[in-house]
C-alpha cells in the first residue's frame, strides 16, 4: 500500500506557490524539518493556550480604576520586596554554589585552624582564593538581606491586607517560606564552625531536646547526637545544600505561580 | 458500534471492521479497532458522559466556565493590553532597572562591609554573650520566658511544663496565630485606617518583636541604663507593645475620622441634604 500525500500536507508545494524571501524560506524549511520529526505544533498550541491563560482579561485594579497612579507610585518599593527576597536568593544560590567548591564540613582536627571546616572558610576561601573574601561577603550579605526583606515583606502584605479572601493558602504558604529561610540561615551559620556556630547550635540541640516525647529522636535526626561534632556539621551541610534549595525554590516557585493566578492584592 | 466494543472483541479475520464503511483500505494496513471520524466521541462527549465524582467535577467546572464568562461580560471588566501598564516595555524596563540598583547596593555592600569571622569554635570556653543571628532573636526571646511560666499550687508549686518547653511551646503559639490571622480577619478592608484593631495589633506585634529580642541580653541592657533593672526590662518588653497598640489605635481612629470627613464632604457636595 501506498499513502499519497494529500495536497494540504504538501508543504513544498505551498511554499513554492508563495512569494518567499531566502530568510522566511530558510525559516519555514527548519520549522517544517523540526515539525516533522518533534511534531512542535503541539506544543505551539500548548503556547498559544497559556498565551490565553495569561493574558486573561483581568478587573480593573483600585488605582485603574480611581486613577490613582500618581498617588500610588510611591509604594511601589514596598510590593517590589518579595522580588528583592528572590533576586537576594538567586545571588545567595550563585555564590554559595561557588564557595561549596572550596569548603567540606569536617570537624577533623588541623593545626593551624583547630577545624578543617574553619580552616576552610578561614584560610582557603578567605586568603587563598582570589575574590575569596568579597564572595563569602556577598553570600553572607544576600543571605541577610534575603531575610530582612522577606520580613518587611510579611509586614507589607500584612498591612495592606494582602492575605484576605482568596489568598489564605498563600499566606500560609509564605509562614512555611519565612521559617525555611530561617533555618536555611541558621543551617548556613553554624558551617564556618565557629565559635558563635558552636553556641547556637548549642542552643538548637537544647531546643530540639525540649520538646516533650520525640524529643531525643529528633536532636539524633538533626543534629546527629546530643553534643555537636562532625555528624552535626555533616547534617547541616547536607540541608544547607542539598535538600533546602530544592525544597524553597520548589515553594517559591508555587509561591509566586499563586500571586501569578491571584493577581497583586493592591490596597483599596 | 462504539470503542469498547471493538477493542474487547477479538479480531479474527478483520470482517467486522469491513462493514461499517469499507474505509480500511481492504484491511490491509489500519486497525479495525479505529472507529470512523463521525462516530468518535469528542472529549467533550467523554467528559459529559463521565459518571459519579469525574462527572460531578465536569459539572463544576462546566458552572465555574460559565461564572467566568459572566464576570467578563460585566462592565468593569478591561483588556489588559489596552488599558493598563504594559508588560513590554515599561514594566521590564523597571524591573531591570530596579534589579540593576539592588544588585549594584548589594555588591557595594558587601565589598564595604565584609563580614567579621569569629573564633574556631571552642567547646570547653562558653562566651559571655550567646545569640543567634538577628532574625532569630525574637524566637530566641520567647525562648526566656521562664518567669511567666505558671506554677501550679494543685501541684505543689510546680511547674506544669519546664521552661524550655513553654520557650518552644511559645514560639508554636506565635507562629500560630500568625497563621490564622487571615482566617480570624476577614472583609475586604486593605488599609489600616480601614481596620484600625488589625492595624495596631500588627504595630504591637513589631513591637513585640523589637522588645522580647532585649529579654535575653536584659542583664547587659540593665548594666548601661542605670535606672533598668532586669525585672523593670522584662515587664517593659510586654507593656511596650500594649502601649503601642493603643497608641496606634488611636492614631488610625483618628486618621480614620479625617478621613471619613472627607468622604462625608464629598459625598454632601455632590448630593446635598434635602
Amino acid at each position: 500500500m501506498s499513502l499519497e500525500p494529500r495536497d494540504e500536507t504538501d508543504h513544498r508545494a505551498w511554499m513554492q506557490e508563495r512569494d518567499l524571501s531566502p530568510i522566511e524560506e530558510g525559516y519555514l524549511y527548519g520549522l517544517i524539518y523540526l515539525d516533522k520529526r518533534l511534531r512542535i505544533v503541539d506544543y505551539l498550541e500548548l503556547m498559544e493556550d497559556m498565551y490565553y491563560k495569561i493574558n486573561l482579561q483581568m478587573p480593573k485594579s483600585h488605582t485603574e480604576q480611581y486613577n490613582l497612579d500618581n498617588k500610588f507610585w510611591y509604594w511601589y518599593p514596598l510590593y517590589s520586596l518579595g522580588f528583592f527576597s528572590i533576586i537576594a536568593y538567586i545571588v545567595a544560590a550563585v555564590t554559595g554554589g561557588i564557595l561549596g567548591f572550596y569548603y567540606s564540613p569536617s570537624t577533623a582536627e588541623h593545626p593551624e585552624y583547630t577545624y578543617v571546616a574553619y580552616a576552610h572558610v578561614a584560610q582557603t576561601i578567605m586568603i587563598d582564593l582570589n575574590f575569596g573574601s568579597f564572595l563569602r561577603s556577598l553570600h553572607r550579605w544576600s543571605a541577610q538581606i534575603m531575610t530582612a526583606a522577606v520580613f518587611l515583606h510579611m509586614l507589607r502584605v500584612y498591612f495592606t491586607g494582602a492575605y484576605k479572601e482568596p489568598r489564605e493558602l498563600n499566606w500560609l504558604l509564605g509562614i512555611v517560606l519565612i521559617s525555611l529561610t530561617m533555618v536555611f540561615g541558621y543551617t548556613g551559620y553554624l558551617l564556618p564552625w565557629s565559635q558563635l556556630s558552636y553556641w547556637a547550635g548549642q542552643i538548637g540541640v537544647e531546643m530540639a531536646l525540649s520538646i516533650p516525647l520525640i524529643g531525643e529522636w529528633t536532636a539524633q535526626l538533626v543534629f546527629g547526637g546530643f553534643t555537636l561534632g562532625e555528624p552535626t556539621i555533616q547534617r547541616m551541610y547536607i540541608l544547607h545544600v542539598f535538600i533546602l534549595p530544592f525544597v524553597v525554590t520548589a515553594l517559591i516557585a508555587i509561591h509566586v505561580g499563586i500571586v501569578w493566578m491571584q493577581g497583586i492584592a493592591e490596597p483599596h | 458500534m462504539t470503542e469498547r466494543d471493538h477493542t474487547e472483541g477479538v479480531r479474527t479475520d478483520g470482517g467486522e471492521a469491513q462493514t461499517d464503511g469499507g474505509e480500511t483500505d481492504g484491511g490491509a494496513g489500519l486497525p479495525a479497532n479505529v472507529p470512523p471520524d463521525d462516530q468518535t466521541p469528542t472529549w467533550h462527549d467523554r467528559k459529559a458522559r463521565t459518571q459519579g465524582l469525574s462527572r460531578l467535577t465536569y459539572e463544576y467546572f462546566e458552572r465555574a466556565r460559565y461564572e467566568d464568562q459572566v464576570l467578563r461580560q460585566e462592565s468593569d471588566y478591561v483588556e489588559r493590553d489596552v488599558l493598563a501598564f504594559p508588560t513590554w516595555p515599561h514594566e521590564t524596563i523597571r524591573n531591570l532597572a530596579i534589579t540593576s540598583f539592588f544588585l549594584g547596593m548589594m555588591f557595594f555592600v558587601s565589598a564595604a562591609l565584609p563580614p567579621h569571622l569569629p573564633d574556631p569554635a571552642d567547646p570547653a570556653n562558653t562566651p559571655p554573650v550567646i545569640l543567634p543571628d538577628w532574625y532569630l532573636y525574637w524566637s530566641f526571646g520567647l525562648l526566656h520566658l521562664d518567669p511567666i511560666n505558671p506554677n501550679l499550687a494543685i501541684l505543689g508549686g510546680d511547674k506544669l511544663v519546664s521552661d524550655r518547653v513553654y520557650g518552644v511551646l511559645a514560639n508554636l503559639v506565635v507562629v500560630g496565630f500568625i497563621a490564622m490571622v487571615p482566617f480570624l480577619n476577614k472583609g475586604s478592608a486593605r488599609r489600616p485606617v480601614e481596620e484600625p484593631f488589625w492595624g495596631a495589633l500588627g504595630v504591637a506585634g513589631v513591637v513585640f518583636a523589637i522588645t522580647i529580642a532585649i529579654v535575653p541580653i536584659q542583664n547587659i541592657v540593665a548594666e548601661f541604663i542605670d535606672i533598668m533593672t532586669i525585672n523593670l526590662l522584662f515587664a517593659l518588653s510586654f507593656i511596650l507593645p500594649v502601649v503601642a497598640f493603643f497608641i496606634a489605635y488611636a492614631v488610625l481612629k483618628t486618621m480614620q475620622e479625617g478621613y471619613m470627613y472627607e468622604l462625608n464632604k464629598r459625598y454632601y457636595r455632590l448630593r446635598p441634604p434635602r
